[in-house]
Protein backbone atom coordinates (compact mmCIF):
# COMPACT_ATOMS: atom_id res chain seq x y z
CA UNK A 1 0.00 0.00 0.00
CA UNK A 2 2.99 2.36 0.52
CA UNK A 3 4.78 1.33 -2.37
CA UNK A 4 1.47 2.03 -4.62
CA UNK A 5 0.84 5.25 -3.09
CA UNK A 6 4.25 6.73 -2.69
CA UNK A 7 5.59 5.67 -6.07
CA UNK A 8 9.65 5.74 -6.17
CA UNK A 9 10.24 8.54 -8.97
CA UNK A 10 7.95 11.27 -7.11
CA UNK A 11 9.72 10.61 -3.56
CA UNK A 12 12.90 10.07 -5.45
CA UNK A 13 11.93 13.42 -6.98
CA UNK A 14 11.28 14.82 -3.70
CA UNK A 15 14.38 14.22 -2.41
CA UNK A 16 16.29 15.51 -4.55
CA UNK A 17 14.40 18.68 -4.50
CA UNK A 18 15.14 19.17 -0.61
CA UNK A 19 19.11 17.92 -1.50
CA UNK A 20 19.05 20.71 -4.20
CA UNK A 21 17.41 23.18 -1.43
CA UNK A 22 20.15 22.49 1.22
CA UNK A 23 23.26 22.57 -1.90
CA UNK A 24 21.49 26.34 -2.23
CA UNK A 25 21.96 27.37 1.28
CA UNK A 26 25.00 27.26 1.26
CA UNK A 27 25.29 30.45 -0.41
CA UNK A 28 23.96 31.80 2.93
CA UNK A 29 25.76 29.17 6.00
CA UNK A 30 29.09 29.11 3.58
CA UNK A 31 31.74 32.10 2.85
CA UNK A 32 31.74 32.39 -0.89
CA UNK A 33 32.43 34.84 -3.19
CA UNK A 34 29.23 36.96 -4.87
CA UNK A 35 30.12 35.30 -8.57
CA UNK A 36 30.37 31.84 -6.60
CA UNK A 37 27.31 31.86 -4.81
CA UNK A 38 25.14 33.55 -7.99
CA UNK A 39 26.12 30.66 -10.25
CA UNK A 40 25.43 27.72 -7.25
CA UNK A 41 21.96 29.47 -7.18
CA UNK A 42 21.47 29.58 -11.16
CA UNK A 43 22.19 25.81 -11.31
CA UNK A 44 20.13 24.68 -8.27
CA UNK A 45 17.22 27.17 -9.50
CA UNK A 46 16.70 25.53 -12.80
CA UNK A 47 17.80 22.11 -12.05
CA UNK A 48 14.68 22.41 -9.39
CA UNK A 49 12.44 24.08 -12.17
CA UNK A 50 13.63 20.88 -14.63
CA UNK A 51 12.89 18.70 -12.33
CA UNK A 52 9.05 19.95 -11.25
CA UNK A 53 8.74 20.28 -14.98
CA UNK A 54 9.40 16.71 -15.96
CA UNK A 55 8.87 14.81 -12.93
CA UNK A 56 5.65 16.36 -11.05
CA UNK A 57 4.67 18.20 -14.23
CA UNK A 58 4.10 15.43 -16.22
CA UNK A 59 5.18 17.61 -19.53
CA UNK A 60 6.13 15.10 -21.59
CA UNK A 61 3.20 12.26 -21.49
CA UNK A 62 0.57 13.46 -23.61
CA UNK A 63 0.21 13.52 -27.67
CA UNK A 64 0.64 17.24 -27.46
CA UNK A 65 4.23 16.72 -25.65
CA UNK A 66 5.61 18.82 -28.76
CA UNK A 67 3.22 21.87 -28.34
CA UNK A 68 3.65 22.26 -24.60
CA UNK A 69 7.43 22.09 -24.69
CA UNK A 70 7.56 24.13 -27.33
CA UNK A 71 5.56 26.70 -25.34
CA UNK A 72 7.12 26.54 -22.37
CA UNK A 73 10.58 26.73 -24.30
CA UNK A 74 9.19 30.35 -25.81
CA UNK A 75 8.21 31.50 -22.36
CA UNK A 76 11.07 30.52 -20.97
CA UNK A 77 12.99 32.28 -23.90
CA UNK A 78 10.72 35.64 -23.62
CA UNK A 79 11.59 35.26 -19.61
CA UNK A 80 15.20 35.25 -19.86
CA UNK A 81 15.54 37.80 -22.66
CA UNK A 82 13.16 39.63 -20.24
CA UNK A 83 15.76 39.93 -17.19
CA UNK A 84 18.59 40.07 -19.05
CA UNK A 85 17.96 42.20 -21.37
CA UNK A 86 16.48 44.90 -19.05
CA UNK A 87 20.03 44.31 -16.99
CA UNK A 88 22.05 44.70 -19.85
CA UNK A 89 20.34 47.83 -20.47
CA UNK A 90 19.19 49.24 -17.40
CA UNK A 91 22.17 47.97 -15.45
CA UNK A 92 25.55 46.53 -16.72
CA UNK A 93 25.67 48.62 -19.56
CA UNK A 94 26.05 51.99 -17.01
CA UNK A 95 28.46 50.03 -14.84
CA UNK B 1 -18.84 11.98 -25.90
CA UNK B 2 -15.70 10.04 -26.65
CA UNK B 3 -13.73 8.04 -24.21
CA UNK B 4 -10.59 7.39 -24.59
CA UNK B 5 -9.56 4.41 -22.60
CA UNK B 6 -5.94 3.71 -23.11
CA UNK B 7 -4.68 6.82 -20.84
CA UNK B 8 -5.35 8.58 -18.11
CA UNK B 9 -9.41 9.35 -17.25
CA UNK B 10 -8.03 13.51 -17.57
CA UNK B 11 -6.62 13.32 -20.71
CA UNK B 12 -10.25 10.85 -21.81
CA UNK B 13 -11.93 13.84 -24.14
CA UNK B 14 -10.91 16.33 -26.47
CA UNK B 15 -12.05 18.68 -24.84
CA UNK B 16 -9.49 17.34 -21.61
CA UNK B 17 -6.67 17.10 -23.84
CA UNK B 18 -7.61 20.60 -25.19
CA UNK B 19 -7.78 21.95 -21.41
CA UNK B 20 -4.63 21.04 -20.85
CA UNK B 21 -2.94 22.24 -23.40
CA UNK B 22 -4.47 25.74 -22.40
CA UNK B 23 -3.59 25.53 -18.84
CA UNK B 24 0.18 25.20 -19.94
CA UNK B 25 -0.16 28.32 -22.66
CA UNK B 26 -1.50 30.02 -19.65
CA UNK B 27 1.51 28.87 -17.77
CA UNK B 28 3.51 30.27 -20.60
CA UNK B 29 2.26 33.97 -19.66
CA UNK B 30 2.69 33.55 -16.30
CA UNK B 31 6.16 32.48 -16.88
CA UNK B 32 6.83 35.65 -18.70
CA UNK B 33 4.28 37.75 -16.01
CA UNK B 34 7.43 36.44 -13.05
CA UNK B 35 10.07 37.21 -15.69
CA UNK B 36 8.80 40.72 -16.13
CA UNK B 37 8.20 41.23 -11.70
CA UNK B 38 12.45 39.41 -11.60
CA UNK B 39 13.34 42.21 -13.94
CA UNK B 40 11.67 45.21 -11.96
CA UNK B 41 13.54 43.31 -8.93
CA UNK B 42 16.86 43.28 -10.01
CA UNK B 43 16.47 46.56 -12.10
CA UNK B 44 15.07 48.53 -8.51
CA UNK B 45 16.94 46.21 -5.51
CA UNK B 46 19.62 48.76 -5.21
CA UNK B 47 17.51 51.53 -4.94
CA UNK B 48 16.90 51.70 -0.96
CA UNK B 49 17.14 55.26 -0.73
CA UNK B 50 16.42 55.63 3.11
CA UNK B 51 14.80 52.66 3.38
CA UNK B 52 15.78 49.52 4.99
CA UNK B 53 18.39 47.06 2.54
CA UNK B 54 17.26 43.23 1.91
CA UNK B 55 20.17 42.03 4.13
CA UNK B 56 18.28 43.59 6.63
CA UNK B 57 15.18 43.07 6.72
CA UNK B 58 15.33 39.40 5.43
CA UNK B 59 14.74 36.33 8.38
CA UNK B 60 16.42 33.09 7.17
CA UNK B 61 14.39 30.96 9.31
CA UNK B 62 10.79 31.47 7.92
CA UNK B 63 12.54 31.71 4.61
CA UNK B 64 13.54 28.46 4.99
CA UNK B 65 10.52 27.23 6.30
CA UNK B 66 8.29 28.16 3.44
CA UNK B 67 10.51 26.28 0.98
CA UNK B 68 10.35 23.42 2.64
CA UNK B 69 5.95 23.56 3.47
CA UNK B 70 6.10 24.22 -0.74
CA UNK B 71 7.83 22.08 -1.82
CA UNK B 72 6.46 19.03 0.40
CA UNK B 73 3.32 20.55 -1.30
CA UNK B 74 4.03 20.38 -4.56
CA UNK B 75 5.24 16.39 -3.39
CA UNK B 76 1.66 15.89 -1.69
CA UNK B 77 -0.18 17.40 -4.99
CA UNK B 78 2.10 14.85 -7.29
CA UNK B 79 1.15 12.64 -4.90
CA UNK B 80 -2.82 13.09 -5.52
CA UNK B 81 -2.83 12.92 -9.22
CA UNK B 82 -0.87 9.40 -8.73
CA UNK B 83 -3.65 8.22 -6.48
CA UNK B 84 -6.16 9.35 -8.55
CA UNK B 85 -4.63 8.13 -11.49
CA UNK B 86 -4.74 4.33 -10.07
CA UNK B 87 -7.93 5.38 -8.85
CA UNK B 88 -7.92 6.08 -5.20
CA UNK B 89 -10.28 8.28 -3.87
CA UNK B 90 -10.07 8.71 0.10
CA UNK B 91 -6.15 8.48 -0.70
CA UNK B 92 -6.33 11.67 -3.07
CA UNK B 93 -8.57 13.73 -1.34
CA UNK B 94 -6.23 13.08 1.79
CA UNK B 95 -3.47 14.48 -0.38
CA UNK B 96 -4.79 17.43 -1.63
CA UNK B 97 -6.07 18.65 2.17
CA UNK B 98 -2.60 18.17 3.10
CA UNK B 99 -1.75 20.02 -0.15
CA UNK B 100 -3.85 22.80 1.19
CA UNK B 101 -3.21 22.49 4.63
CA UNK B 102 0.57 23.07 3.69
CA UNK B 103 -0.33 26.02 1.34
CA UNK B 104 -2.35 27.48 4.14
CA UNK B 105 0.48 27.37 6.37
CA UNK B 106 2.47 28.64 3.93
CA UNK B 107 0.63 31.98 3.58
CA UNK B 108 0.65 31.92 7.37
CA UNK B 109 4.33 32.26 7.15
CA UNK B 110 4.07 34.96 4.66
CA UNK B 111 1.28 37.13 6.48
CA UNK B 112 3.70 37.06 9.43
CA UNK B 113 6.94 37.86 6.87
CA UNK B 114 4.59 40.99 5.81
CA UNK B 115 3.94 41.86 9.00
CA UNK B 116 7.26 41.95 9.91
CA UNK B 117 8.74 44.06 7.10
CA UNK B 118 5.66 46.58 8.04
CA UNK B 119 6.87 46.73 11.51
CA UNK B 120 10.78 47.32 10.31
CA UNK B 121 9.49 50.07 8.28
CA UNK B 122 9.06 48.39 4.79
CA UNK B 123 6.16 49.16 3.54
CA UNK B 124 4.81 49.20 -0.39
CA UNK B 125 5.69 53.45 -0.42
CA UNK B 126 8.96 53.03 1.48
CA UNK B 127 11.43 53.08 -2.04
CA UNK B 128 11.95 51.42 -4.87
CA UNK B 129 13.16 48.10 -3.38
CA UNK B 130 10.55 47.70 -0.67
CA UNK B 131 7.85 47.92 -3.57
CA UNK B 132 9.39 45.72 -5.97
CA UNK B 133 10.13 43.34 -2.99
CA UNK B 134 6.63 43.30 -1.75
CA UNK B 135 4.73 43.53 -5.67
CA UNK B 136 6.69 40.13 -6.43
CA UNK B 137 6.09 38.57 -3.22
CA UNK B 138 2.50 39.40 -3.19
CA UNK B 139 1.73 38.72 -6.84
CA UNK B 140 2.85 34.97 -5.49
CA UNK B 141 1.38 35.31 -2.28
CA UNK B 142 -1.92 36.02 -4.50
CA UNK B 143 -1.41 33.10 -6.98
CA UNK B 144 -1.06 31.09 -3.71
CA UNK B 145 -4.31 32.45 -2.34
CA UNK B 146 -6.01 31.88 -5.18
CA UNK B 147 -4.91 28.27 -5.28
CA UNK B 148 -6.08 27.37 -1.73
CA UNK B 149 -9.73 28.89 -3.05
CA UNK B 150 -9.56 26.39 -5.87
CA UNK B 151 -8.17 23.65 -4.66
CA UNK B 152 -10.89 23.81 -2.05
CA UNK B 153 -13.51 23.52 -4.49
CA UNK B 154 -11.84 21.13 -6.05
CA UNK B 155 -11.83 18.68 -3.18
CA UNK B 156 -15.74 19.30 -2.20
CA UNK B 157 -16.30 18.35 -6.33
CA UNK B 158 -14.21 14.88 -5.83
CA UNK B 159 -15.60 14.38 -2.72
CA UNK B 160 -19.74 14.32 -4.23
CA UNK B 161 -18.55 12.76 -7.57
CA UNK B 162 -16.15 11.02 -7.49
CA UNK B 163 -13.67 10.58 -10.84
CA UNK B 164 -15.08 11.80 -13.73
CA UNK B 165 -13.12 13.36 -16.95
CA UNK B 166 -14.16 16.23 -15.72
CA UNK B 167 -13.06 16.30 -12.05
CA UNK B 168 -10.03 14.17 -13.07
CA UNK B 169 -9.23 17.10 -15.46
CA UNK B 170 -9.38 19.63 -13.10
CA UNK B 171 -7.53 18.21 -10.26
CA UNK B 172 -4.88 17.63 -12.96
CA UNK B 173 -4.80 21.25 -14.26
CA UNK B 174 -4.89 22.01 -10.34
CA UNK B 175 -1.80 20.04 -9.95
CA UNK B 176 -0.17 21.67 -12.91
CA UNK B 177 -0.83 25.54 -10.85
CA UNK B 178 0.42 24.41 -7.89
CA UNK B 179 3.55 22.71 -9.04
CA UNK B 180 4.21 25.89 -11.04
CA UNK B 181 3.70 28.00 -7.78
CA UNK B 182 6.72 25.84 -6.53
CA UNK B 183 8.71 26.84 -9.39
CA UNK B 184 8.15 30.55 -8.84
CA UNK B 185 8.90 30.16 -5.40
CA UNK B 186 12.47 28.38 -5.93
CA UNK B 187 13.27 31.46 -8.04
CA UNK B 188 12.47 33.84 -5.37
CA UNK B 189 13.86 31.77 -2.74
CA UNK B 190 17.26 32.02 -4.71
CA UNK B 191 16.99 35.07 -6.15
CA UNK B 192 15.84 37.15 -4.24
CA UNK B 193 16.41 35.85 -0.82
CA UNK B 194 19.32 33.61 -0.94
CA UNK B 195 20.86 36.73 -3.47
CA UNK B 196 19.67 39.09 -0.31
CA UNK B 197 21.47 37.92 2.30
CA UNK B 198 24.72 36.37 0.57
Amino acid sequence: MMKELFPIKQVMGFVFSLVLTAVALAVYFLDMSFQLGMTILLVTAFIQAALQLVFFMHAGESNDKNAIYTNVYYAIAIALVTVFGTLLTLIWGYM
Amino acid sequence: MKLDKTGPLEYSTQQNQMNILGFWIFLGAEIMLFGTLFASYFTLENGVGNGPTGAEIFEIAPVIWETIILLTSSFTIGLAVHAMRINRKNATLTFLAITLVLGLAFLGIEIYEFTHYYHVGATLQTSAFTAILLTTLGTHGAHVTFGLFWGAFIFLQIKKRGFTPETTNKSFIFSLYWHFLDVVWIFIFSFIYLKGLM
